[in-house]
């Protein structure tokens, strides 16, 4: 279980200071535009993450005209408490302390608190280029296993020089067969360790995703999701080998697990050509609610959902559909954002829990 | 910093050239000279200069030498079939530091990594090459850092070298001395784990 009790926002955003208290698992935040909506369900992330949710500079996150912000959560996990507090110093220095102790590093404090974001605007994950997709297949991997992390790093790296390698050839007119062998070997050994991760994660996620779509939507499309890599055909060792006259033409690697994708597919047509707008944040949610499910999954307890202004963007049937399934079917702690009070609170009535409502007044 | 002198304006600047000395601390050494008798500050000068000057390679492993061939590659006291390789000087010295290793060396200058620039040919690779074919050496230790370059230029030295009958080996991994297993990081633990020991040989 993953609880935040209080938050108190220093010089966060359009909050100089401010203290909420959530007493309910079920938390409707209302309040007109400009009120701090987002802000609020954004320190919650910041909080997880170490970093804000919108690509914004730790500088962009601080009160206007002022310098330095603090953050502070009282948590409770695992039927103990927990203090979370994040410092920007005026120098732009940042301290993550938990229960008074500062981490060495951020990257240990991340996925130990976890929490999902549904914002939106990030649409880009259906319809913009595959880096999204892989970027959100890595992050969850990331969370929930470091071993993971650590050889997509090392992955990483090894593109790089490898690449280095390909120009320099190029421009020296001269080829190191020995030195090109070593590193494709070496890319290989992490290439597909990656492949066979990914490729054992999204056999369990897919069938999540189409579910979770299929609850929000209410069954009506018929929807597919194809994982997509060079790699299906044969290992990457071979592929390089294939590869390796093209490689050193166009001076980069061609083939690799860095051009993986997932594939959409709706009523066996692209999903994005094909999909209305509704369409496409259905699939989005059920991304992220799948993406949630399998963090709760791995972690032993829900992490915290995070849902920004959703019913601007699903009809009424939708919406009823995904919040009821995620209140009622599951003990999570939920923050849901609306411009209208009424609407918010009606149905959070129609679905019969348990909540808080909290109203952000103009400044 | 403004300054009253040009010749201390230049010799601050000299200064401040050095790793890890910043304007301010450029100054302080500075003036502490300016303090000392003339003749010391000569000799101080004198004896930097030759040593850049004067200051050989070894032609056989590329260790600082007085002659062109090192003190420790002209030892008979040292096994001569024995080469550790590493990346640079300062490598040598921790080694020789232990007392622990009684081969010789090859000091490669760096390690192979196309990114920074580096490739096996601005390294002593083919000379470490030349060598274990002439001296038909029987074991080569590589003592390079455990990252993936240090990685990349093991694999590659060990593919050059594949035709000779010359043993490879690697320095061990694993948790360092007077180290809590709680805080040593999980790779390292596994890998320890993996490449365990029998303790008759761990007490040695």
């Amino acid at each position: 279980m993953l609880t935040l009790q209080s938050i108190i926002l220093t010089q966060f955003r359009n909050y100089v200071t401010k203290q909420f208290s959530f007493t309910e698992k079920i938390v409707g935040i209302y309040g007109s535009n400009g009120t701090g909506k987002t802000n609020l369900l954004d320190a919650i992330y910041y909080l997880s993450f170490t970093k804000s949710y919108f690509a914004r500079t730790d500088a962009q996150n601080v009160h206007h005209g002022l310098s330095g912000l603090r953050i502070e959560g009282h948590y409770e996990i695992m039927n103990e408490e927990a203090d979370l507090i994040c410092i920007l110093r005026e120098n732009n220095k940042k301290e993550f302390n938990i229960n008074g102790e500062a981490y060495k590093k951020f990257s240990e404090h991340i996925g130990n608190y976890p929490c999902v974001m549904i914002a939106p605007d990030d649409v880009a994950l259906i319809s913009g280029n595959s880096e999204e997709r892989r970027k959100f297949i890595d992050t969850i991997l990331s969370q929930i296993d470091t071993k993971y992390l650590r050889t997509l790093i090392d992955y990483t790296k090894l593109l790089q020089q490898r690449n280095s390698f390909l120009k320099q050839a190029t421009e020296q007119g001269f080829c190191d067969d020995t030195l090109l062998n070593i590193l494709s070997e070496q890319l290989s050994e992490k290439g597909d360790f990656i492949f066979n991760e990914r490729k054992k994660f999204i056999q369990h996620f897919i069938p999540l995703t189409i579910q979770y779509y299929q609850t929000i939507s209410g069954n009506q499309d018929h929807i597919t999701v194809h994982y997509e890599s060079q790699l299906q055909q044969s290992e990457m060792k071979q592929l390089l080998a294939q590869s390796k006259h093209k490689d050193l033409q166009v001076q980069r690697t061609n083939v690799g697990i860095h051009k993986d994708d997932l594939l959409f597919q709706l009523n066996n047509a692209v999903f994005k050509n094909e999909a209305s707008q509704g369409q496409r944040k259905s699939l989005l949610f059920a991304l992220k609610m799948a993406e949630w499910r399998t963090l709760k999954k791995n972690k032993g307890f829900a992490p915290i959902l995070l849902l920004d202004d959703v019913f601007e963007k699903l009809d009424e049937k939708r919406m009823f559909n995904l919040l009821h399934w995620v209140c009622k079917e599951d003990d999570a702690q939920v923050f849901i954002t609306d411009t209208h009070q009424k609407r918010l609170a009606d149905t959070l009535q129609t679905i019969g829990v348990k909540h808080q409502l909290i109203h952000l007044e103009d400044k | 910093m403004q300054l009253p002198s040009t010749l201390l304006e230049n010799a601050v600047a000299q200064f401040s050239k050095l790793p890890g000395i910043g304007k301010k601390t450029a100054l302080r050494l500075v003036l502490h000279l300016l303090k000392q008798d003339v003749n010391e500050v000569k000799f101080f000068g004198e004896t930097i200069s030759k040593m850049r000057s004067e200051i050989k390679f070894c032609n056989r492993c590329h260790n600082i030498s007085d002659g062109d061939i090192c003190s420790t590659c002209s030892n008979s006291m040292r096994n001569q079939n024995l080469i550790c390789v590493v990346e640079n000087i300062r490598d040598v010295i921790a080694i020789e530091n232990t007392q622990q290793f009684n081969g010789t060396y090859h000091v490669l200058g760096g390690i192979i990594s196309p990114l920074d620039g580096i490739g096996p040919d601005q390294l002593n690779i083919e000379t470490l090459i030349q060598r274990i074919q002439k001296e038909e050496t029987q074991e080569i230790i590589f003592a390079l850092n455990p990252n993936i370059q240090g990685d990349t230029t093991i694999y590659y030295i060990q593919k050059k070298i594949a035709p000779f009958h010359c043993k490879v080996t690697t320095i061990a991994r694993g948790i360092a001395f007077g180290g809590e297993l709680e805080y040593a990081d999980e790779m390292t633990l596994a890998r320890s784990l993996t490449n365990r020991l029998p303790v008759q040989q761990y007490v040695q």
